[in-house]
């Protein structure tokens, strides 16, 4: 039997997915670091799998990546599904990791992020937008994947989301959020 | 009596989701609205929904842009860590050049003289446009393209050409109500017809995932040189012709090649904030002419440098003058 405070995560998770959308839109193209830049809602949908169930990651994980579709010029379709399926993947690997901060989450995450955007790349030289192997993987997929990374640092430390819930139970209750409320 | 099924709190006894479900339901409107997308032409719905984004949310693009001006110098910072210590060297001391001047020059001096040499590459060229501001820049690391301040409510189309002072920057290729998305000529997909000023040699101007320049199909029994000026050739009916695209940064080829590898630097950059113009229509003159496109095919290695110097002066055909034109900027700049 598990805890549940929906209304509590459906609004801190709200609140995550504007600020990255802002983010996404105001700050990510500002920033570019050796080619990459960096993925607000990569960020968003590792943040939620992370810490929130697998249903709820993988809602999260395909509006977050139709969102970064409309608002870049890439095919659009193509982040959402590969989004939705590494959330899915992550939130049921990172079962025993839970949410926060801490060195397996990190190290979850950056697999994430780098299996993301290696797919993204390869999946844009498939489709004609990249004609480099070489500049898709290693000048724009690493780089954009090393630096969501970074970013998502701070991400981690404020958004724990229900993971004490669905990770196991939890007498914790409205102590679950650590940062956002 | 109620049974306990009746009895609601946030106690939550559902078997829990896996997320299979909706995986495979998101999955299946992914490959969908991936499919519609690639088929869907400039004007499908898809496209359609993406300007609508665009426009919502450029109120926050235009706000990013505009508080991340400041930090552009960050940005050079990171982009210098990468460049080699000649080329650092050069800068450095162009850099000592240029702080002496901008202490003289305000704000506003500079995006006068901004707009006034815009007006002198549009005065010059004849050219149709209207004035725009870069806004913000790509927000994937895949493409390069910068966002501007005109969309369709002020006469953007796609496929419409985008210059600064110096030169071409690209082509808009998508238009929301109030902004459109212009593709930098760097971009991979980028293709410009061109030529080499000098000896009228055709190529087609290719951005490269690395975001240099590279004149292809210039054969090997054409006449070019490091520094030669590479213009636009207006085959195509895209781009007017005669307007600067860069200058040749190096000249190689193996023993058997057919084609020369020329590496060209741009002649524009698209810095954020910075005003640009767009081209909406071109003029009979600004296009290639049927004498010119078979000119092309004829002789696409151009002339001789020697006489095409001996020619310059006299003649009178719709190359010279766009050779002419482009030799009055070039002394402009």
């Amino acid at each position: 039997m598990a805890y549940h405070d929906a209304p509590q995560t459906t609004r801190s998770l709200a609140i995550l997915a504007i600020i990255c959308c802002v983010l996404q839109v105001a700050l990510a193209p500002q920033i570019s670091v050796f080619g990459g830049r960096i993925n607000f809602m990569l960020i968003l949908a590792g943040v939620a799998a992370l810490s929130e169930e697998p249903q709820t990651a993988v809602i999260t994980a395909f509006f977050a990546g139709l969102f970064y579709d409309l608002t870049a010029s890439v095919p659009v379709g193509l982040m959402s599904l590969l989004l939705s399926a590494g959330a899915f993947v992550l939130a049921h690997a990172s079962g025993s990791a839970g949410g926060g901060l801490t060195p397996l989450s990190i190290q979850f995450f950056s697999i994430f992020a780098l299996a993301v955007s290696l797919a993204n790349g390869v999946a844009l030289m498939i489709l004609g937008v990249e004609g480099s192997i070489v500049a898709a993987l290693l000048s724009h997929g690493l780089t954009s994947a090393i630096i969501t990374a970074i970013v998502a640092i701070p991400f981690m430390m404020i958004y724990r989301g229900s993971e004490a819930s669905h990770r196991s139970f939890s007498s914790r209750g409205g102590s679950r959020f650590k940062g956002i409320r | 009596m109620p049974k306990n099924k009746r009895y609601t709190s946030n106690l939550n006894n559902r078997k829990q989701s896996t997320g299979g479900g909706p995986l495979i339901v998101f999955c299946i409107i992914s490959v969908l609205l991936l499919t519609f997308y690639i088929r869907e032409g400039e004007t499908g719905p898809i496209h359609a929904v993406r300007s609508g984004v665009t426009t919502i949310t450029s109120p926050i693009r235009f706000l990013g842009g505009a508080l991340a001006t400041p930090f552009d110098a960050l940005g050079n910072a990171f982009t210098n860590l990468t460049a080699s210590q000649e080329s650092l060297d050069e800068l450095k001391e162009q850099n000592a050049e240029l702080t002496a001047r901008v202490a003289e020059l305000s704000e506003a001096e500079a995006s006068a003289k901004r707009l006034e040499e815009l007006l002198g590459l549009r005065s010059t060229y004849n050219l149709q446009s209207t004035a725009a501001r870069i806004v913000g820049a790509s927000s994937d690391a895949w493409s390069q393209t910068v966002t501007i301040d005109k969309g369709s409510a002020d006469g953007m189309e796609p496929n419409m050409p985008v210059c600064n002072s110096a030169g071409v920057i690209g082509q808009i290729i998508e238009v929301g109500a109030n902004t459109s998305t212009v593709r930098l000529i760097t971009d991979e997909n980028s293709g410009v017809s061109a030529m080499v000023q000098a000896t009228r040699a055709q190529g087609m101007l290719q951005g490269q995932p690395d975001g240099t320049l590279r004149l292809e199909y210039i054969t090997t029994d054409s006449d070019v040189q490091e520094g030669d000026i590479i213009v636009t050739s207006g085959i195509g009916g895209v781009y007017p012709k005669g307007l600067p695209l860069g200058t040749v940064t190096s000249v190689t080829s193996a023993s058997n090649d057919i084609y020369y590898t020329v590496m060209v630097s741009a002649a524009a950059s698209a810095e954020n904030n910075e005003e640009v113009i767009v081209i909406t229509s071109l003029t009979d003159e600004q296009v290639a002419s049927d004498d010119d496109v078979a000119a092309a095919n004829d002789a696409p290695q151009g002339s001789a440098r020697d006489a095409q110097a001996q020619d310059g002066s006299s003649d009178d055909t719709s190359d010279g003058e766009a050779g002419d034109q482009t030799d009055d900027t070039g002394e402009e700049e």
